[in-house]
C-alpha cells in the first residue's frame, strides 16, 4: 500500500494557476477555490478586529507571541493601547508600536501573555501583477454572527510602495490582511478609491523594510496616514497652585475641557501625576510638556480625606 | 464606538506613475475570466428571469417552476401590470402576482408559460468562504451574462436595523398607549389604526406603557402579524397588524461606508436566514438565482448591503418559501 502525499506548495513558490494569464476552465477556477478555502482556517484565525476608543479595524496576527500588522491610520499612533477582538469574540488588549506615516503601515502588539494563531509573512516580496489574491477583514465592524468577510480577486496594480486588488474593501477591513493563493500575508488594508475596484494595500516588503524601526516603537514619515503627536500640546484645562507640605491644589477648573468631563474640582489636592509627587504649578506643566493631546494622564487626587485616581485623556491645546 | 475606521479616499493617478497594470480584461470582472465560467452561462439563461418596465430593467428574478413562476424581490418590483419579463430569450406580457412574503422580501409572480427550465435548488450543507459563485450580470435582450464572486461570511439571520415596527408614533402628552401619528404605509395604517386609538394589548399581552409595549416587539421580525387590542370611541376591538422594519419605514442615516457603496438595496436587513457573497452588483441585480460551479442553484439574491457585501436567501429556504407561496396543485 503506497502512502498519499498531498501535493503542498513549497515555501515561496507561487501558485501555478496564477503562471495563466487567465482561468481558462472550471478546473482552473476549482484549483483557485481549492488553495483559497486551503488556506482560509489559518487565515481567518488571526485576522482580528481592533476596537479602539473611536473606531473598528481589522488587523493580522504574524508571531506566536501576538505581533500584529495593521495600518498606520488605524492605531493612529505609537503606543496606544486598545482591544483585539478574536473571530470567536475573545478579546484581549493590545498596544501600538511602531508606524510609518507615509506608507500606511503600522505594528502593534498583544501584551496579554499567551500563544495565538498566527499567519507567515511573504518574506520574498513573490507576489505579481495578475496574481490571484483573498482579501479578509472585519468589513463594518465586529459581527459574531457573520464573522470574518472574504473577498477573492487579483492584484491589478503594482507600484513602488504600494499595490491594488480588486478585492472590495470598505470601512472597518482598513488594516486587514491580503494573502497569496499559499495563505501567505501580501498585504494590509490601507485605502480605497472613489471608483469601485481600486482598492489599496501596504506590501508585506514595505513592513520588513522598517521592521527594526517600527519594532522600536519609532513613528516614522510625515505622511498622511497618522499625525506625528504634538509633545506640549495636551490639555487638561485646570490651574493649580503648591500646596505646603506637597501635591497642588486645583485653583480653577476650565468650563470645558477634560478636567472638568473627569469630575476635578476647585479645592481637590492632586498629589501625583503618572505616579510622580507634584509641589509647584512647573511639575504638572513638566509633565505635561512631554504629553500630545490624546494621551491620559493619571492623577492622584486627595478630596475631603479620601485618595482616588482619575485617568484623564488630554485634549487638543488649541481646540 | 461604532465608527469606523474608514478608508482614506485618495486619488490613485499620483501614485502609480510608475505603475504596472492589469489589463481590465484579466481582472476579476473582465471578460477572459469570465470566460473560464462560460457552461455556466445556459443556467442563467434558463433560470432567471428580467424584470423591464419600459426600456428600465427593474430587477432579476429566479424561475421555479415550469409553467412561468418567478421568485423575486418584493420591495423593488412596484405594480407588476406593465412589467414585461424575459426568460432566456423569450419576452412575457402581462405577469400577475400570486403572493408575497414580507419576512423574507420576496414576491412570487406567474407569467404565461409553458416548459421552462426552473432551477435545480441545491441544499447544500453551509457553504464555506472562498467557495466560486455566479450571478446575473450586464444583461442584454437575448442574452444574461456571469458576475462572479465568492462566498464571504458565515450565513445567520440578518435583524432588521432598528427592529420591527408596527408603523404609529404614540401621543407622548396623553395618559396611556394613544396612538398620535400613523405613518403612511406602514402596518398599523393598512390594518385601519387611527390616531386616538388606545393600545390595550398586544398579542394578548397587556401593555401597561410604552416599554412594556416595544419589549414584546423585541423578539418580533419583519413580516410577523400581530393583534393589538385597542379601544376606539370607548369601543374595543382587535386589528391585525403586520411589522415592517424601522429603517424600512423611517428611513436611516447615511454612513460613510453607505456613501462608497453605490446603490444598495432600500430594503437590506431583516432576513430570517441569508449568506453573503461579493458579486459586485447593485439594487437591480436582486431576485436572481445564484449558481455554484455545478450550475445548481444554492440561492437567490435578496439585497446589495454594501460596496463589497450581498446577502442571498439560501436554497433549503428557498424551497420552503416556493412550497408555501405556490399554489396547490401547481408549479413543478
Amino acid at each position: 500500500m503506497g502512502l498519499l502525499l498531498a501535493v503542498l506548495p513549497c515555501a515561496g513558490q507561487r501558485a501555478a494557476i496564477n503562471d495563466k494569464r487567465a482561468p481558462e476552465s472550471l478546473e482552473d477556477l476549482r484549483e483557485i477555490q481549492r488553495l483559497v478555502q486551503a488556506a482560509m482556517p489559518a487565515a481567518r484565525a488571526a485576522t482580528v478586529c481592533i476596537k479602539l476608543e473611536d473606531g473598528f479595524g481589522s488587523g493580522v496576527i504574524v508571531s506566536k507571541d501576538g505581533l500584529i500588522m495593521t495600518a498606520a491610520h488605524v492605531t493612529g499612533g505609537t503606543d496606544t493601547e486598545f482591544t483585539v477582538v478574536f473571530e470567536d469574540g475573545r478579546e484581549v488588549k493590545a498596544k501600538s508600536l511602531g508606524l510609518n506615516s507615509d506608507t500606511d503601515a503600522a505594528l502593534a502588539r498583544i501584551v496579554e501573555e499567551g500563544e495565538y494563531p498566527f499567519v507567515e509573512v511573504d518574506r520574498e516580496d513573490s507576489v505579481q501583477l495578475g496574481d490571484w489574491v483573498f482579501a479578509l477583514g472585519h468589513s463594518g465592524g465586529f459581527d459574531k454572527d457573520r464573522g470574518v468577510v472574504a473577498r477573492v480577486g487579483r492584484i491589478v496594480r503594482t507600484a513602488s510602495r504600494t499595490m491594488q486588488s480588486d478585492c472590495n474593501l470598505i470601512g472597518g477591513d482598513s488594516g486587514g490582511p491580503l494573502f497569496d493563493l499559499n495563505g501567505k500575508l501580501v498585504g494590509i488594508h490601507s485605502r480605497v478609491g472613489d471608483k469601485l475596484p481600486e482598492n489599496l494595500h501596504v506590501p508585506s516588503a514595505e513592513f520588513l523594510k522598517n521592521w527594526e524601526k517600527m519594532m522600536s516603537g519609532e513613528f516614522m514619515g510625515e505622511g498622511p496616514f497618522a499625525q506625528k503627536p504634538e509633545l506640549g500640546k495636551g490639555y487638561l484645562g485646570i490651574l493649580v497652585e503648591g500646596r505646603e507640605g506637597g501635591g497642588v491644589v486645583v485653583k480653577r477648573v476650565g468650563s470645558e475641557g477634560p478636567a472638568k468631563e473627569a469630575g476635578l474640582k476647585v479645592g481637590d489636592v492632586i498629589l501625583k501625576a503618572d505616579d510622580k509627587a507634584l509641589s509647584s504649578r512647573e511639575d504638572l506643566q513638566g509633565i505635561l510638556a512631554e504629553k500630545a493631546p490624546g494621551n491620559r494622564i493619571a492623577l492622584e487626587i486627595e478630596r475631603e480625606g479620601e485618595t482616588e485616581i482619575l485617568t484623564i485623556k488630554l485634549a487638543h491645546r488649541d481646540e | 464606538m461604532n465608527k469606523l475606521i474608514s478608508l482614506t479616499v485618495l486619488a490613485l493617478s499620483s501614485q502609480f506613475v510608475t505603475a504596472a497594470n492589469l489589463d481590465s480584461n484579466y481582472r476579476t470582472s473582465g471578460k477572459q475570466v469570465h470566460q473560464a465560467f462560460r457552461e455556466l452561462q445556459p443556467f442563467l439563461q434558463s433560470g432567471s428571469a428580467v424584470f423591464n418596465r419600459g426600456r428600465k430593467e427593474i430587477i432579476f428574478g429566479t424561475v421555479v417552476s415550469a409553467e412561468g413562476h418567478i421568485l423575486t424581490k418584493a420591495s423593488e418590483l412596484g405594480e407588476v401590470g406593465d412589467l414585461v419579463v424575459t426568460i432566456d430569450q423569450t419576452r412575457y406580457e402581462s405577469p400577475v402576482l400570486v403572493a408575497t412574503d414580507p419576512a423574507w422580501d420576496v414576491a412570487l409572480v406567474k407569467v404565461d408559460a409553458e416548459g421552462l427550465k426552473p432551477v435545480d435548488l441545491a441544499e447544500r450543507p453551509a457553504l464555506e468562504r472562498g467557495e466560486w459563485l455566479v450571478a446575473n450580470g450586464a444583461v442584454t435582450r437575448r442574452e444574461r451574462r456571469v458576475q462572479v464572486g465568492v462566498v464571504a461570511a458565515s450565513a445567520r439571520e440578518v435583524k432588521a436595523a432598528g427592529g420591527a415596527v408596527l408603523g404609529v408614533e404614540l401621543d407622548g402628552e396623553a395618559e396611556g398607549l394613544v396612538v398620535g401619528d400613523v405613518s403612511e404605509g406602514g402596518g398599523a395604517s393598512k390594518a385601519g389604526l387611527k390616531k386616538g386609538d388606545v393600545i390595550r394589548s398586544l398579542n394578548g399581552e397587556e401593555t401597561k406603557d410604552r416599554e412594556s409595549m416595544l419589549k414584546s416587539l423585541e423578539d418580533l421580525r419583519v413580516g410577523q402579524k400581530v393583534t393589538l387590542g385597542i379601544t376606539r370611541d370607548g369601543e374595543e376591538m382587535e386589528v391585525e397588524v403586520e411589522l415592517a422594519g424601522r429603517t424600512d419605514l423611517y428611513g436611516e442615516e447615511k454612513t460613510r461606508n453607505d456613501g462608497m457603496s453605490g446603490e444598495y438595496s432600500a430594503r437590506r436587513t431583516g432576513f430570517p436566514a441569508v449568506f453573503q457573497h461579493d458579486i459586485m452588483a447593485n439594487r437591480h441585480f436582486m431576485g436572481g438565482p445564484v449558481f455554484d460551479l455545478e450550475g445548481r442553484c444554492v440561492g437567490m439574491n435578496i439585497a446589495r448591503f454594501s460596496r463589497c457585501e450581498s446577502y442571498a436567501i439560501p436554497a433549503a429556504e428557498l424551497r420552503e418559501i416556493i412550497g408555501r407561496l405556490v399554489p396547490a396543485g401547481e408549479g413543478s
